[in-house]
């Protein structure tokens, strides 16, 4: 219970944050909507259907606003010295870490809940049940190695950098998984249990994994 | 039992020694300044002295527990502000201390009284981005207080503090063992007992704490 208190104070303090300070939503969601615009000049929509483009677009905005949702993830605590703070609590490492992870993945799903009709209105791709699923099961890994990769890149001076060399080899199977998913559901093929319960597989893996590794990672 | 007791603490950021060795000791409700210069090794012997960074070498003991190998033990019984007060722009004075209120167990009336305790209840609900930079000091060294803690780490605290801060500093502290760096010699007369010089890392003058006054 208590570990489950930390988790939502942590996290309701970034959404709040976020609500007050309107820095990072916005941002991302003017990236998405140039995204989708640029997809929709630069591909020949006559020839090419957007259904068979759609998954390119959805897989490089999520990774591209996954890493600069999850670079801010701890580079502010670090900023305003208020990791030390929270260090200092009894609350333990792992539960301030996966309140931090749940508030970058939920930025991450506010992207999708753009991201997804921007494509349907533009690119034509439909949305379906499966497609939300997929998303929404890649964001939750992704957004657990993102955070520790945040975490530790944040310890650093070269975070920009340090982030994307950590993060995109292990965001790999999401990707891959993922855009075959998306791919064979925006064609019209019904699509197998066989990649949703292997995005879950990944999920509890690396949820696990990160959250573990956490106290290794965000103390000195 | 000594309240805090440091033996050979050294600090090295890659090949270079920024620090030590130190040796302290301090018993309960004793409070120590922290003197020297800009880089002589303040907030990096503070650091380590609050659990926030491991030493090169050296010995740390609080309250009797090496805490070194147990700072989960030690760390709820401290309280550090460093030069950031580690608070959340975006949030009211309030909901900060709310926030750390929870990640200490308090109930939220604890963040209440801290804020009374520090003369910002007017302020309660103005985002800290909206206060004056004393007033988020004052908002820190709630923060950093608001558990109760039995040692007191402060990096410079008087930094923006009004004419009341000395006397502020001194009522919060009470009856804790406190650590204080500061570059004021009569903010350290007036708040410690004892202070350590620090100049490029070492303690500078033999014997390392000297009595003020």
């Amino acid at each position: 219970m208590r570990f489950l208190a930390v988790v939502k104070a942590v996290a309701w303090k970034d959404l709040r944050s976020e609500a007050r300070a309107r820095e990072l939503v916005p941002a991302l969601a003017q990236f998405v909507i140039l995204a989708l615009v640029i997809a929709n000049f630069a591909f020949d929509l006559s020839q090419v259907s957007g259904p068979r483009i759609g998954p390119g677009v959805l897989w490089m905005v999520l990774v591209f606003t996954g890493l600069t949702t999850f670079s801010r993830t701890f580079a502010a605590e670090k900023d305003h010295g208020s990791l030390d703070a929270m260090l200092l609590s009894p609350a333990g490492a792992a539960p301030l870490f996966a309140g931090k992870a749940l508030a970058a993945a939920l930025f991450l799903l506010a992207v999708d809940a753009v991201l997804l009709p921007g494509m349907a209105v533009f690119l034509g791709s439909p949305i379906t049940l499966e497609v939300i699923l997929v998303t929404i099961l890649a964001v939750v890994g992704m957004a657990a190695l993102g955070s520790l990769f945040a975490a530790l890149a944040a310890q650093t001076r070269a975070r920009e950098v340090l982030l994307p060399v950590l993060a995109l080899p292990l965001w790999f199977p999401f990707i891959v998984v993922g855009a075959r998913a998306v791919q064979q559901s925006m064609g019209g093929a019904p699509l197998s249990g066989q990649p949703l319960a292997l995005l879950l597989d990944f999920d509890i893996l690396f949820v696990v994994v990160a959250t573990l590794a956490a106290r290794f990672v965000l103390d000195d | 039992m000594s309240a805090l007791r440091a033996r050979g603490l050294t600090q090295r950021f890659g090949s270079k020694r920024v620090l030590g060795p130190i040796d302290i000791e301090m018993e309960a409700g004793e409070r120590l300044a922290l003197l020297g210069d800009n880089g002589a090794g303040k907030t990096t012997l503070l650091r380590v002295l609050a659990t926030l960074s491991r030493p090169a070498a050296g010995e740390l003991q609080l309250f009797g527990v090496d805490a070194l190998a147990r700072r989960e033990r030690v760390r709820p019984r401290i309280g550090y502000l460093g030069h950031r007060s580690g608070l959340y722009p975006h949030l009211s004075a309030r909901q900060n201390l709310e926030f750390f209120a929870t990640l200490y167990d308090l109930e939220p009336a604890r963040a209440r009284s801290a804020l009374a305790e520090v003369g910002l209840e007017d302020v309660a609900d103005r985002p800290l981005s909206e206060l004056s930079r004393g007033m988020e000091q004052r908002l820190g060294l709630a923060r950093s207080l608001l558990h109760d803690p039995e040692l007191v780490i402060l990096d410079e605290p008087d930094a923006s503090l009004d004419s009341g801060g000395r006397e502020l500093l001194d009522r919060l502290l009470g009856g804790r063992t406190a650590v204080v760096a500061s570059h004021d010699r009569a903010l350290a007369q007036s708040l410690c007992g004892r202070a350590l010089n620090l100049r490029a890392g070492r303690a500078s003058s033999d014997p390392a704490l000297e009595m003020l006054g």
